[in-house]
């Protein structure tokens, strides 16, 4: 039952999800304070050379993930300095950080007499239960087969949903995204909270990289992280800026990458461009079905979402 | 009253400042760049050297530098006349890579016996077309929904994308040769419809480019249409009152964005290229051309040397392999170049001065939002 085509399908949902996840909170959280970072795919590769790089020199794991998150969180503010203090556009600002973080991932992979490039992991990240827990039929994998970063990114949703939608500053959040002047005449401090969402955003973003290269991709590659941070910037719509319904859409796109496969095993055969283009297309789809003019405020987006907040002198 | 300075939006910047500041960004970007060689065990003057000898050191190199630059100035053109009217196309790699699959298809179903001017002609309007559409999926679904097509453009450069690759690399599709068995290949197009050379692998497409960028000034600057177009790009309201038509202004310049960057994929393909190939037209060309943009301000003419600047560092990249330095070092570069050129506008758009002390303070509103 645990070997079932079902079963490996949703497990390889998960662990395909998980980065994915990861990355689509991150932006969540800054979108929800009105940023918009289209950096993602940039801060994702510079967390995923951060963390195998650390990982590859010290043989700590957790040491190459908490890198990777201070990673992603520093290279993230250059887009809070140019769209909170300078606000220049936040479109090309973005767009600079994923050029300018994707290469310099590249080259740091790169980079040297012995370059980390085709070399396999020090050490990678397994399932955290033994295996005759996972072996309960059913329940076993689904709650005992996973690595720690799963169950983190799980305790990440969670926190970050009720921060937004439960607590006082999460909010605060919510209003500098929706009205800021209104919420600094509340006395919030917009800019503070925009860089601290632009570099939660990053942290996490960085995060979801890092397991890329130290667990689903365990070797060096130019892009370990294929257009994950493009597909999360996309299921930041589908989830409707909401951290649970992130974890679900991204489950479901961590199974149509993994369809291709599973059909294959049932001699159904989808050429794989084809399947690569659904998470892209149904996004549009949803966009178009969900988020054109008015219905995108309905849905949960942003009002001020990347329009530039000039506070006026006082 | 504090002594502190007091940041403002202007109106009007001095000329030099728009001169200087994409040319600090550079600087700017290479010293980063430096800096980075540096500590990572390299000497950035011999990698800077080899980069200029590269691109501009003999006759050939700088021909190759023309040749990386001529789908960057289409490209370029492409994100700069949308992005002026704050229409955020950043599709251009997809609207690229389906004008080289219309180019293509074109390029293969024509006759062998077309007289080449009709071929070449066909061809390369093919590719512009193909952009243009491609640019429609989103331009008429944010004209007439309101849909954000930031990332419907994004969305559709990766379904373009892998239906490129699909119609290559996965199946058997008239685009495929039917003769390379063993290596999946683009199947040529017609000799007479390929745009010809004239000196080292560099064609007149170059100089399409060209006309293109001057024609996008010259309308934007010299017609009634451009200066319509300009005051929608200055104002909605502005224009709205002014009896402009806005949505038809702004899908016609979203489907003139495609088209040039359409115009782009459909003159490698007529040109070096010959054929549609995956992995040539996968190279980011599409965001170069936004770089080239911004760096340029916007202005069409200004595109022309920036694309020659930026075709000179893709050009020099794989040079730099040969003495043990990454070819990303390019893209660390233009990245950097984009961060600085993006950063400036601030100086640009704004101006510093110190409070005066009886005189009560009253800036102007703000800008909604600055273009690049």
């Amino acid at each position: 039952m645990n070997d079932s085509v079902l079963m490996l399908t949703i497990m390889a949902a998960i662990g395909l999800g998980t980065p994915i996840v990861f990355a689509t909170v991150g932006e969540i959280l800054a979108e929800r304070s009105g940023i918009l970072n289209l950096g993602v795919q940039g801060m994702m590769l510079f967390g995923a050379v951060v963390g195998f790089w650390a990982t590859f020199q010290t043989g700590s794991l957790w040491l190459g993930v908490f890198l990777a998150v201070v990673a992603g969180a520093a290279i993230s503010v250059i887009h809070a300095f140019n769209s909170v203090t300078l606000r220049v556009s936040q479109i090309v600002s973005g767009l600079a950080l994923t050029i300018f973080g994707t290469g310099v991932a590249i080259f740091i992979g790169r980079a040297g007499a012995s370059p980390l490039v085709g070399r396999p992991s020090r050490e990678i990240f397994e399932p955290i239960f033994p295996q005759s827990l996972a072996d309960i039929p059913l329940v076993g994998p689904l709650i005992f087969g996973h690595d720690a970063l799963v169950y983190l990114s799980w305790v990440i949703v969670a926190i970050a949903s009720y921060y937004l939608f439960h607590t006082r500053p999460g909010l605060t959040v919510r209003a500098v995204g929706e009205d800021p002047a209104s919420a600094e005449a509340a006395g919030i401090n917009v800019s503070r909270v925009r860089y601290i969402h632009v570099m939660l955003g990053g942290a996490l973003a960085g995060l979801g990289g890092a397991y890329f290269s130290l667990a689903l991709v365990p070797s060096w590659q130019d892009n370990p992280i294929g257009s994950a941070g493009w597909i999360a910037i996309a299921l930041v719509i589908l989830a409707s800026w909401r951290p649970w319904r992130a974890l679900w859409v991204a489950y479901l796109f961590g199974a149509a990458g993994r369809v291709n496969f599973t059909f294959q095993t049932l001699e159904i055969n989808i050429p794989s461009n084809l399947l690569a283009m659904l998470p892209f297309l149904l996004a549009i789809v949803a966009m178009l079905i969900l988020a054109s003019g008015k219905r995108a405020r309905l849905l949960g987006a942003p009002e001020a979402l990347g329009v530039p907040y000039f506070r006026e002198e006082r | 009253m504090s002594r502190r300075i007091i940041v403002e939006p202007r109106g009007l910047a001095p000329w030099w400042l728009k001169l200087l500041i994409p040319v600090a960004s550079v600087i700017a970007a290479l010293a980063l760049g430096a800096l980075f060689l540096m500590m990572t065990g390299n000497d950035w003057v011999e990698v800077y050297k080899k980069m200029a000898d590269t691109a501009f050191g003999s006759g050939r190199g700088f021909a190759e530098t023309l040749v990386s630059a001529t789908p960057l100035i289409l490209t370029g053109v492409a994100a700069a006349i949308a992005f002026k009217m704050l229409v955020w196309n950043i599709g251009g790699e997809g609207q690229l890579m389906f004008g080289a699959i219309a180019a293509a298809g074109v390029g293969i179903w024509l006759g062998g016996g077309t007289p080449p001017i009709i071929a070449i002609t066909a061809v390369v309007l093919a590719g512009a077309i193909g952009g243009a559409f491609w640019a429609s999926l989103s331009a008429v679904p944010k004209v007439y929904l309101g849909t954000n097509e930031i990332i419907t453009t994004l969305m559709l450069n990766f379904i373009a994308l892998n239906l490129m690759q699909y119609l290559v690399l996965g199946s058997f599709s008239p685009w495929r040769d039917p003769e390379a068995t063993q290596f999946p290949q683009g199947r040529p197009i017609i000799d007479n419809a390929r745009i010809p050379e004239f000196f080292h692998r560099l064609d007149w497409g170059l100089f399409i480019a060209i006309f293109v960028a001057v024609l996008a000034w010259f309308v934007i600057s010299k017609t009634r249409s451009g200066f319509e177009y300009r005051i929608v790009g200055d104002s909605f309201n502005t224009a709205r009152y002014a009896g402009i038509r806005v949505p038809k202004k702004i899908l016609g310049t979203f489907l003139l964005s495609g088209a040039s960057a359409g115009l782009a994929g459909s003159i490698l393909v007529a040109g070096i290229l010959g054929k549609m190939d995956p992995r040539s037209l996968d190279l980011g060309l599409g965001f170069t051309g936004i770089i080239v943009a911004a760096l340029a301000r916007l202005n069409p003419i200004a595109i022309i040397p920036v694309a020659i600047l930026m075709g000179a560092l893709n050009n020099a990249g794989p040079a730099l392999q040969s003495i043990g330095v990454p070819t990303a070092t390019v893209k660390i570069l233009q990245g950097a170049i984009l961060i600085f050129a993006v950063a400036g506008e601030f100086l640009i758009g704004n101006r510093f001065r110190r409070p005066r002390e009886s005189v009560e303070e009253k800036p102007e509103p703000a800008k909604e939002a600055s273009a690049a």
